[in-house]
């Protein structure tokens, strides 16, 4: 309610700058030559592709976020996160976080393993460039990504000289962020080191509705007296530590070599459910990682050829303890994990443009994993310690080959067939079409539409994980088509106007999801046929209010139903029909920047609405449902430059209105918090 | 000038209206009353691990009809947390064990109010009732049985259990308590309840899941066997007989490879003995061979919990369809025929019987 009360006290600024605008438009359609300008532009490869691009603007705009904090403001996508620093996954278009792929600098990081990508563990300070390739488009890129696929990026600076930049955050809860970026650039050659260390102990306070404390019962036991504890999040305390080195050499041919590694160390206590009644520090619940991602490039560029080649190593440590301390002051193991993941790539691709409305290109990607995963922590009567896990290896084929036509300035065409191998199995061909349209260059009018099959083979997991792997498992088979308009309107610097609407529908067959089984332990299942449907919503607008004021907002809405159609497992089977647990039908977010002078403002604001808990879909429950949430973020960043060194100030209130809320059911969520950010930038002679 | 003002005076007004007004909705839920008297039968819905959907539902016997669901959470206003486990009675009170939450909740069993809890147990999984000052509680990880006061609800002790940390369902014989050692164990306990020490054991099969006594005061052993991969070969499920004086093996009957049979529960009179294996199966104490024939057939369902009424000779039987909606029970009449069922919470595993 008050977020449509906010919407309609704005609406007489909107209406005014709206009517202003196209006044002014009116007597300015000379400008309609810029907007031709940028539509022919548009590259060959992004014919007909849904994309979201974040920039530098949005992801570096503070050294605290992580990846998943960034795609949740900023994309139609939904986050499921457990809290600051705890599993954060991805999930486009009502799909599982199992459907979202995830690339570095080409380089597939998804896990082999668990078929996912914790995001929480990717600061955005790292990624200069993310792009979000939504169904369909995500077929350029690997397969697998039923829901969609996310390509990260490092890129060179264009600065020549040093270039040396450090950030000190400091916030609630005892949090500490800093960033350092060295860097030096010459003619030929780059070198860029950044490292990202975050500590905390995030231990926020919030009161615990889900407990009763300092109870007093009278002679019958009736409860006369309790209170609800003022509690402390218990064991979240987290050290995140990334380093990330890259080169970037141009040979005298032209030809460009890049190398990027990123090592990341990371120790992070699992926060205890506020249902949870252990004593913490009776309690160990710990997740340590150690991760290395290498990729080594090579790119030529010609009139009509694009050529690239890529090797990259990737290795992953995964350590979780799960443990309690008992009466006799020793530690009862409970869980004891171990798992190693390390994987070899190499990768070639060209593009080649035989005329100038053509590109054929193609790619070839492969993928040798090794991984073991194990829990030694079984013990057996007689004493000796049990190891249960396995031990495999599993090579992952890829080749793409797409054709993409521009028959006239306003129509692009695109062809695109991918084809995988897993380990000796074949998956069916992945085969996608694309086509846009520009309706329009007055306002960039552009139509697009694709569509597509898809496959995701089972992860290493779904398959081997002891107990319950199934190696009778069938691949996911997803079949989607999507369209949309877009439109851009700019008008110098003063006013730009953007926007798109994408509708899609997609259905997924042999949904794989893990199900407890009557011997004890869980164990994966095709049981699933979703059909998942819905629109997103993209709008974006940047205005100069006054010479030196400019405001600019960027909403994103989405609408995803995603119905579940499977069979009914028997006559009580209340599943078929409901909206899958825990994703959401409509999602949206607004952030609003004002500038002013070296002044910004930065408002953010973010909404889904309720989620059940159950496959049933019930909501006249109290564990059955969650809330609707929205949240409120707001910083402020001041600029300030000397002779020797830019230096920025910054302050960032998150949850506002100081909200107490569970994202997922029994997660204590951090209030009303804050962090101040001290940058210094030197100035070097050039 | 004046527009910029104006712009700015709107957004303004509008943060500062978006602040006075409303939140997301309060975590804080109400307290219902409820007077449910005569029979009834409470359902355990375990909830999924870590997902803290566990809950209590509550059937009347007599009165038949729907069950009231989540009578714990709707009655005390918090949830009963973490993958429930099992739950006992004792005079006016259940005892509701949480596993994960690493509670014992007790309540009152008309009103469902909580009476007193006990929280920081290592993983709790069955309470036995020696007196009514003394309370057993196994554990999964800890080596250790937690003794209890049922009426204070305060611990009074400890019996270490060295090498068994896996202790599961128990039952008395005169002063001596036998107690299932289960996951990857293959041991019976004996705890002399007087003293509260391990004083005997006995070597039965692989997982003993489930122990009762029946009326010629002889044990039953389930023990779940294992499949060949993991620590080796392979074993069968068994069904053992043990006399509990001599702690001889008296009857030991083979599952087929494969077959994972659970619950193993007794009717009123323990005259007959009940588990699950697909379907249900039903036979008598003084039968020496696995019933032929199940009483009653799984169909397409895949049965998870399992109570046997002790007046009526009644039984009912948990299916949790998915595991992430709400389970039905069934309830059938001692020949196995159906007699109504009902949804009840996530996860149905354990029944308790309100007398």
């Amino acid at each position: 309610m008050r977020r449509l009360l906010y919407i309609a006290l704005l609406l007489p600024t909107l209406v005014r700058a709206s009517v202003s605008e196209v006044d002014t438009l009116s007597t300015a359609h000379h400008l309609r030559i810029d907007n031709v300008e940028i539509v022919s532009q548009r590259p060959m490869r992004d014919i007909g592709v849904q994309k979201t691009l974040l920039d530098t603007l949005v992801l570096h705009e503070n050294i605290a976020l992580s990846l998943a904090d960034v795609l949740s403001q900023n994309s139609t996508i939904f986050i499921k996160s457990y809290g600051r620093a705890t599993l954060s996954t991805a999930s486009f278009r009502g799909t599982s976080p199992s459907h979202t792929q995830v690339s570095w600098n080409g380089m597939k990081i998804t896990s082999p393993m668990l078929g996912m990508t914790d995001f929480s563990m990717i600061p955005s300070y790292f990624i200069d460039e993310t792009s979000l390739l939504h169904g369909t488009s995500s077929v350029s890129v690997t397969g697998g990504g039923l829901g969609g696929a996310i390509s990260l990026a490092t890129r060179p600076t264009s600065s020549e000289g040093w270039d040396l930049r450090y950030i000190q955050g400091i916030g609630s809860f005892t949090t500490f962020d800093e960033f350092l970026r060295v860097g030096y650039s010459a003619e030929r050659w780059q070198s860029s080191t950044r490292v990202v260390l975050s500590t905390s102990k995030n231990d926020f306070r919030y009161t615990n509705y889900r407990r009763k404390v300092n109870t007093i019962y009278d002679e019958n036991r009736n409860l006369i007296s309790f209170d609800y504890p003022e509690e402390r999040n218990r064991n979240g305390e987290f050290r995140d530590l990334h380093i990330l080195q890259e080169f970037y050499y141009k040979l005298p041919s032209g030809d460009q070599l890049s190398l990027a590694a990123w090592y990341v160390n990371s120790n992070r206590g699992v926060p205890m459910l506020n249902v949870d009644t252990h004593d913490s520090a009776e309690f160990e619940n710990n997740q340590r990682e150690q991760t290395l991602r290498s990729v080594l490039s090579w790119e030529r560029i010609s009139d009509h050829l694009r050529l690239s080649a890529q090797a990259g190593y990737l290795h992953t440590t995964l350590k979780y303890d799960y443990r309690s301390r008992t009466a006799q002051s020793d530690w009862a193991e409970m869980i004891r994990s171990r798992s190693k993941v390390n994987t070899l790539h190499a990768q070639a691709e060209v593009e080649y443009h035989p005329l100038e409305r053509l590109m054929i290109s193609g790619n070839v990607a492969l993928y040798q994993h090794f991984v073991r995963s194990e829990d030694k922590n079984v013990i057996r009567q007689d004493g000796m310690r049990d190891v249960v896990g396995y031990d495999k290896a599993r090579v992952e084929l890829s080749a793409y080959v797409t054709a993409k036509w521009r028959p006239i300035e306003r129509l692009g065409l695109s062809v695109a067939l991918r084809e995988n191998l897993y380990g000796r199995d074949f998956t069916p061909i992945i085969p996608a079409a694309f086509i846009d349209f520009i309706a329009s260059h007055r306002g960039n009018v552009v139509l697009k539409a694709s569509i597509s099959r898809n496959h995701r083979y089972p992860t290493l997991n779904d398959l081997y994980f002891q107990p319950g792997g199934n190696k009778d498992l069938r691949i996911e088979r997803g079949f989607t088509y999507d369209g949309g308009v877009s439109f851009a309107i700019k008008r110098e610097e003063r006013f730009s106007l953007s926007g798109e609407v994408t509708l899609f529908d997609s259905y997924i067959n042999d949904w794989i999801i893990w199900l407890p089984t009557a011997k004890g332990f869980w164990s994966p299942q095709n049981i699933k046929r979703v059909h998942a449907y819905g629109a997103e919503v993209k709008l974006s607008t940047s205005i100069r209010l006054a010479d030196e004021w400019r405001l600019a907002l960027d909403g994103n809405f989405s609408w995803t139903p995603s119905i579940n159609q499977g069979d009914r497992i028997n006559w009580a089977d209340q599943s078929i029909g409901k909206q899958l647990p825990y994703v959401p039908r409509t999602s949206a977010a607004v952030t609003g920047r004002l500038t002013w002078r070296d002044w910004s403002l930065l408002y953010k604001w973010n909404y889904y609405g309720e989620r059940t808990t159950t496959s049933s879909g019930k909501t006249r429950t109290r564990i059955g449902r969650l809330a609707p949430y929205f949240m409120n973020d707001v910083s402020i960043e001041r600029k300030l430059s000397v002779r020797w060194a830019d230096f920025s100030f910054k302050g960032a209130v998150n949850n506002l209105f100081n909200e107490e809320y569970e994202s997922v059911l029994s997660r204590p969520m951090p209030g009303i918090n804050f962090e101040i950010f001290i940058g210094i930038t030197p100035k070097f002679k050039r | 000038m004046r527009e910029l003002r104006y712009r700015i005076l709107c957004h303004v007004v509008a943060l500062a209206t978006m602040f006075l007004a409303g939140c997301m909705e309060p975590l804080v839920y109400g307290e219902e009353s409820f007077s449910e008297q005569g029979r009834g039968l409470f359902i355990v819905n375990e909830g999924n691990f870590t997902y803290a959907n566990a809950s209590l539902s509550y059937y009347s016997i007599d009165g038949a009809g729907d069950a009231l669901n989540e009578i714990f959470y709707a009655a005390n206003g918090v949830p009963l947390g973490d993958t429930a486990q099992s739950m006992s009675i004792r005079g006016e009170y259940g005892y509701v064990v949480v596993n994960y939450s690493g509670a014992i909740y007790m309540i009152h069993l008309d009103t469902f109010r909580l009476a007193g809890e006990i929280t920081n147990l290592t993983s709790p999984r069955y309470i036995h009732f020696v007196d009514d000052h003394k309370a057993y509680v196994s554990d999964l990880y800890a080596e250790q049985i937690t003794i209890f006061d049922p009426l204070t609800m305060e611990v009074t002790g400890h019996i270490p259990t060295t090498g068994h940390r896996s202790t599961e369902r128990m039952v008395q014989c005169a002063d001596r308590l036998f107690v299932c050692c289960w996951s990857y164990d293959n041991t019976l306990l004996v705890i002399d309840t007087k003293s509260d020490m391990v004083i005997d054991s006995v070597e039965v099969g692989w997982q003993p899941t489930s122990v009762v006594k029946d009326c010629n005061d002889k044990l039953w052993v389930l023990c779940e066997g294992k499949q060949s991969s993991g620590s080796g070969g392979g074993e069968s499920a068994q069904l053992l007989k043990i006399d509990p004086t001599t702690l001889d093996i008296e009857l030991r009957l083979r599952f087929a490879p494969n077959h994972t049979p659970s619950e193993l529960m007794l009717d009123g009179k323990g005259e007959n003995l009940y588990f699950i294996e697909e379907d249900i199966w039903r036979m008598s104490c003084g039968d020496e061979y696995l019933p032929a024939e199940p009483i009653i057939r799984c169909g397409d369902t895949i049965f998870y919990g399992l109570g046997i009424d002790p007046v009526t000779g009644e039984i009912y039987v948990a299916d949790a369809i998915d595991y992430m909606q709400d389970g039905i029970v069934s309830r059938y009449t001692p020949q196995g025929e159906l007699v109504e069922s009902f949804y009840v919470g996530i996860t149905p595993g354990a029944f308790c019987f309100k007398p």
